[in-house]
């Protein structure tokens, strides 16, 4: 790239050079994140894209040309006609010393500490440093398990006291709950007396924290970091529908951590989300059960399909049947459904998912709808049969009125009253796939298995409209399947064509169908990485 | 332009053995024979003999193992008699043959961490030590000289923490190395003293 | 030591073999026969019974049997190995000898196992077509001279003239060594059997290289042993016995040399051991009862053993005078003018020990090679058999012809 030097001057960019390549990158860019977008990688600590800068750990100190001390990098904003050097022979040994120095009061736990595997400061050890360590005196000792609150323990030994912690609640959770205490090397990270750190997303500072000072009471001691395996998903827990990885080992899932989506929820996740997953291994649903008994998936396909042609023979084409499309199930598997409704000629459609809690919503990341695909179910639903689309109360009132023999529900979760359930049990038959057991179960005569949200591949659509890719990240247990492949094997009972061998195929019929999903794409596959492979995180 | 095709001149070409070779090899009777001599001889030589020359009678013979030899598996202790291991994981991680087990507790103490269940499935095992090389806090160790015993049900092979620590002793390793560290680690380079 | 009990040990076994074969049916049935309620013990079909009996029970499923056992310690000692030597009853390890028991044990007691596929009734018979026509054709074997019952204590110059005799040989067929060819060449259907009826790709075709074998070399074993034929002028094994004599160099090894050569190594390849085992071929087809287990399997396993035996049998009996001990005349010893007579029968006990003898010596022989050659491939069995061993017999057949037609014109 040729310099060329911008006469005007409302300049929006600067040129600067690092490590002899010269870069242009937008005003105010500093200069880590300059010398990144060339594939320089400086170490640091306390920088962290997604938080202010406050320069207290000085592990990203550069030399630039003119300057008589090393600046930090993740503090200097670019300057035109700026020389930096990032390897010089001063920068590897500022940035070597400091990395000494912090080590040097540092308990190096890495046997039990559950960072390590992903602890910024051990790979910055192995890579930069590998020497024993000078210090021969007794290291200075801390607190090693202090509980600073219902979600998270601190390790202050381990700490290196970069801040982040502090910094992401006070700008993201926007709480200020943590602080620092004691001066020099008694420094430690510390609630008010008498408070806890127990906002709801307090642990994103888990993830912030570069080694293994704050740790998840959730994953502490469940699993080493290395021999997870990452599948890249969306949270499920509301329709803000944050980006998420999945991470798992032996068909396990051990943790959900947030993954960046600069459109959703840049770098964050709210606890609750993160507490998901634990749902996913509750209350399954492994069999097929007809009227209580457990039978062979097959038998209870046939026997549902069975009892709606006899239906349909007897009471008009509609069978006076109904179809429940969910907001908690993939838009494929809506879509899917509502396709064979209406080559059924149903045109009682509803629309279920899980009630709203007002009371968990808030501006930063929770939404008040805990379905990570309403927008989606609804837009289908508009697509397919516009205008048919009932809510809850109205299957309620349709099931106690009468105005229904037969109902396919999608589950998993139904909002129905003890009346309307009385009224469900009664139908000729009821056909509910889903996960897990519920209320719901026992009501039902044909229970289907239905596979979770982290077992199958597919798309929710947030609140804003975005269609985003979840993926596959577990098997689902016993006979569980997808909701989409259940559809099929039913629908072809009834006599309906379907053939979507894979959720892609699915996705492109459904992009031309639904308008609202035009631009949508099908996200790529991503191949399942192990952590140990990954490198650090911090 | 005329084209020559060259002629393959290089010597490196199969080697083609005329057949019959010699009539002796035809026959192979001159081979067969001179092949029962040696077994023949063995036979005589090894009948007189009594006693093979190289083969152990292996439980009443025994060789003298050597000092590394590796053998069943120990979990070593503390002075206060708890288990060493803290549940790293490094061993399962480096364990080519996937047979250790281990799942964590919190201590409750100062350690923090032990595992509350270990489990090497000694049928699995490879023997390959790797294990023992793993581990930062000398817990496990192969050097008990053991064979593994005979089992009835591949279960039974699977050894717990119970059995594991049954055959250790107190260790006294410190971590990071003993007090005298510093004059042992003078001989190896620093980088950091280039 | 060990080598004075190789020596030893069959001398002993072979004298007490002896002693009960010539005992019970020379001494014991002839004075039961003096009995008038008894005479029928002489009846040649109960006879004929007795005889089978004994030689199956006291020779041929005794050395079968210690066979198996041979085999292992022979090779091991061959290869400088220990052996099986940790079978014991009651402690006494005895060598490792009753590892042959605890073999038939553990086949007794294994499974039985017959695949889903396989065709249940030939697959149980096969085994047994394997193994009965082994037995049948021992037959024809003559395990010592006639005996003169009434003259046992006495020196018998010539048994033939004596009136009241005990053959000791089941069945004195013409046809004789015919028989034999007839009989073993039932065997191949046992092989071909298991092989087909296992339902397995491997043991059919195992069971394929197996009858292909058998019957190419069938042909080259008759031709070989033609020759012998016709040097004695019988087929009968008693008359080629007697016509061999008690001089080794009137036996038919002098000869017939070729043919004794030819005959051994086509009759090798009748028992399918290596090196021209590529019916079982352990690393490559597994063989024809590559599904049978438990007694089924040991059937096969046993059948191919009794058939080591009875090559043995009748190498020593065409080709190296049979029950014919050197220089034993029927009245005794005669040797460089010297002689020692005697009576009846302590000639008939050395006879038979010496017949049992030579036959160890040939298993013996023939484990020898089964563990110093390699495997051949089948292309190069079939070579040897058709291209080499044939014409070689065949120019065999002919010379000998030749020289009896001009020896007889003479
Ligand atoms: S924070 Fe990192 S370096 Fe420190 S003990 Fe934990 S893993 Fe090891
Ligand atoms: S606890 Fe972690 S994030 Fe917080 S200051 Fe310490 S090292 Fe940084
Ligand atoms: S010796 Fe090797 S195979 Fe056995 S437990 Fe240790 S690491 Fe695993
Ligand atoms: S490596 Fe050592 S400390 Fe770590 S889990 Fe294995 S035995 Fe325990
Ligand atoms: S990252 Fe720049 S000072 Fe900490």
């Amino acid at each position: 790239m040729a310099e060329t030097p911008n006469p005007a001057p409302a300049q929006s960019t600067v040129t600067l050079k690092i490590d002899g390549q010269s870069v242009t990158v937008p005003k105010g860019t500093n200069v880590l994140e300059a010398a990144r977008s060339l594939g320089v990688s400086i170490s640091f600590f306390c920088y962290h894209p997604g938080l202010s800068s406050p320069a207290v750990c000085r592990q990203c100190l550069v030399e630039v040309k003119g300057q008589p001390k090393p600046v930090p990098s993740c503090y200097t904003p670019c300057a035109d006609n700026m020389d930096v050097l990032t390897q010089s022979e001063k920068a590897l040994t500022v940035r070597q010393q400091m990395l000494e120095f912090t080590l040097v009061n540092h308990p190096v736990d890495c046997p039990i500490c559950d960072k390590a595997g992903e602890c910024t400061l051990q790979k910055l050890y192995v890579e930069w440093d590998s020497a024993h360590a000078r210090m021969d005196y007794e290291k200075v000792h801390k607190p090693k398990k202090v509980d600073l609150g219902p979600t998270i323990v601190l390790d202050a030994e381990r700490c290196i006291l970069c801040t982040r912690c502090i910094r992401v609640c006070d700008e993201v959770a926007h709480d200020h709950q943590l602080e620092m205490s004691y001066r020099g090397d008694r420094e430690t990270i510390s609630v008010a007396p008498g408070k806890q750190l127990d906002n709801p997303y307090s642990l994103n500072t888990v993830d912030v924290c570069p080694v293994g000072a704050l740790t998840a009471k959730d994953f502490r001691f469940q699993m080493r970091a290395w021999e997870l395996m990452t599948t890249s998903s969306v949270c499920a827990g509301c329709a803000t529908g944050c980006n998420d990885e999945i991470h798992h080992a032996r068909g396990e899932i051990y943790r959900l951590v947030p993954r960046e989506n600069q459109d959703v929820n840049k770098f964050w996740m709210c606890d609750d989300g993160r507490m998901t997953y634990h749902e996913i291994r509750q209350n399954r649903v492994a069999g097929a059960r007809v009227q209580g008994e457990t039978v062979p998936l097959d038998k209870a396909l046939s026997f549902a399909a069975d009892r709606i042609v006899a239906l349909r023979g007897s009471s008009g084409s509609s069978g006076l049947l109904g179809v429940v499309a969910n907001a908690q199930a993939t838009n494929e598997d809506n879509y899917l459904l509502l396709k064979v409704a209406s080559a059924l000629g149903v045109d009682r459609v509803y629309l279920a998912g899980r009630p709203a809690r007002p009371d968990c919503a808030d501006d930063i990341l929770r939404h008040a709808d805990m379905n990570p695909n309403t927008a989606g179910a609804r837009a289908i639903a508009q697509a397919l049969m516009p205008g048919k689309a009932k809510g809850v109360p109205q299957l309620a009132a349709d099931l106690e009125g009468g105005a229904l023999k037969a109902l396919w529900i999608l589950g998993d979760h139904v909002d129905l009253d003890e009346e309307a359930q009385a009224a469900l049990a009664r139908l000729e038959v009821c056909i509910y796939q889903t996960p897990h057991q519920n209320f719901l179960s026992d009501k039902v005569n044909v229970l289907l298995p239905a596979a979770a949200w982290a077992e199958v591949d597919g798309t929710f659509t947030n609140a804003k409209g975005l269609v985003q890719r979840i993926r596959r990240a577990v098997e689902p247990p016993g006979e569980a399947r997808p909701h989409r492949e259940l559809i099929q094997l039913l629908g072809r009972k009834l006599g309906i064509a379907l053939d979507y061998p894979n959720v892609r195929m699915l996705f492109k019929e459904m992009k031309q169908a639904v308008p609202e999903f035009a631009a949508a794409e099908y996200g790529r596959e991503l191949p399942v990485v192990q952590l140990r492979f990954a490198g650090s995180r911090g | 332009m005329e084209t020559t095709f060259r002629k393959r001149t290089s010597k490196a070409t199969v080697k083609v053995v005329p057949r019959p070779e010699t009539l002796n090899k035809e026959l192979m009777l001159g081979g067969i024979i001179q092949g029962l001599a040696v077994t023949m001889r063995h036979f005589f030589q090894n009948v007189a003999r009594e006693k093979p020359e190289v083969t152990i009678n292996y439980p009443e013979e025994r060789l003298k193992y050597p000092l590394r030899n590796r053998g069943l598996h120990r979990l070593m202790h503390r002075e206060d008699d708890s288990v060493r291991c803290v549940a790293c994981m490094c061993c399962p991680t480096a364990c080519p043959a996937h047979c250790i087990t281990i799942v964590a507790e919190e201590t409750g103490n100062g350690n923090e961490k032990r595992p509350a269940i270990f489990e090497i499935d000694e049928l699995r095992c490879i023997v390959c030590g790797l294990c023992v090389e793993a581990c930062p806090c000398d817990a496990i160790r192969m050097d008990t000289g053991e064979h593994m015993h005979v089992v009835d049900r591949r279960d039974d092979a699977i050894l717990g923490k119970v059995d594991l620590m049954k055959r250790g002793i107190s260790s006294t390793a410190v971590q990071g190395g003993e007090p005298n560290w510093q004059e042992r680690v003078k001989t190896v380079p620093d980088p950091r003293f280039r | 030591m060990g080598i004075v009990l190789l020596f030893l040990i069959p001398v002993v076994v072979f004298s007490i073999v002896s002693v009960v074969l010539v005992g019970v049916l020379g001494a014991a049935l002839p004075a039961l026969a003096a009995y008038p309620d008894f005479t029928w013990v002489m009846d040649p079909w109960f006879q004929a019974l007795i005889k089978m009996t004994l030689l199956i029970l006291v020779v041929v499923m005794p050395l079968a049997s210690i066979l198996t056992w041979m085999e292992r310690k022979q090779s091991a000692k061959m290869q400088d190995r220990g052996g099986p030597n940790r079978a014991a009853i009651l402690g006494a390890r005895a060598w490792g000898i009753p590892h042959f028991i605890a073999d038939a044990v553990k086949m007794i007691m294994k499974e039985d196992f017959i695949p889903a596929k396989a065709n249940k009734i030939l697959f149980s018979l096969a085994p047994v077509m394997a193994i009965v026509p082994v037995f049948v054709t021992f037959a024809i074997v003559p395990f010592g001279g006639d005996v003169c019952t009434h003259q046992l204590t006495q020196v018998v110059a010539n048994p033939a003239l004596c009136t009241d005799k005990v053959t000791l040989q089941v069945a004195r067929l013409d046809v004789g060594l015919l028989f034999y060819f007839a009989i073993a060449s039932l065997a191949v259907y046992g092989t071909t059997l298991a092989g087909w009826a296992s339902y397995n790709k491997w043991s059919l075709l195992g069971g394929l290289r197996a009858s292909s074998q058998m019957m190419s070399y069938e042909v080259t074993m008759g031709l070989a042993i033609l020759g012998a034929f016709l040097v004695y002028g019988t087929l009968e094994p008693h008359a080629i016995v007697l016509a061999q004599g008690p001089l080794p160099w009137h036996w038919g090894i002098v000869y017939q040399p070729l043919g004794a050569i030819l005959f051994f190594t086509a009759a090798i390849a009748e028992t399918k051991r290596t090196p021209f085992d590529t019916p079982e071929g352990e690393s490559e087809v597994v063989g024809y009862f590559v599904e049978y287990s438990g007694m089924r399997f040991g059937m096969f396993f046993l059948a191919e053993f009794i058939e080591v035996v009875f090559l043995s049998a009748i190498m020593a009996t065409v080709f190296f005078g049979g029950y014919e001990f050197p220089f034993l005349f029927p009245d005794g010893f005669h040797l460089l003018g010297h002689s020692l007579p005697l009576p009846h029968v302590a000639v008939l006990l050395i006879q038979t020990a010496g017949w049992g003898l030579k036959v160890i010596f040939f298993c013996w022989f023939q484990l020898l090679i089964r563990w110093t050659l390699p495997r051949i491939r089948p292309d190069q069995l079939m070579d040897l058999g058709w291209k080499k061993l044939l014409p070689v017999s065949l120019a065999n057949v002919v010379v000998t012809a030749v020289v009896v037609l001009a020896l007889m014109a003479r």
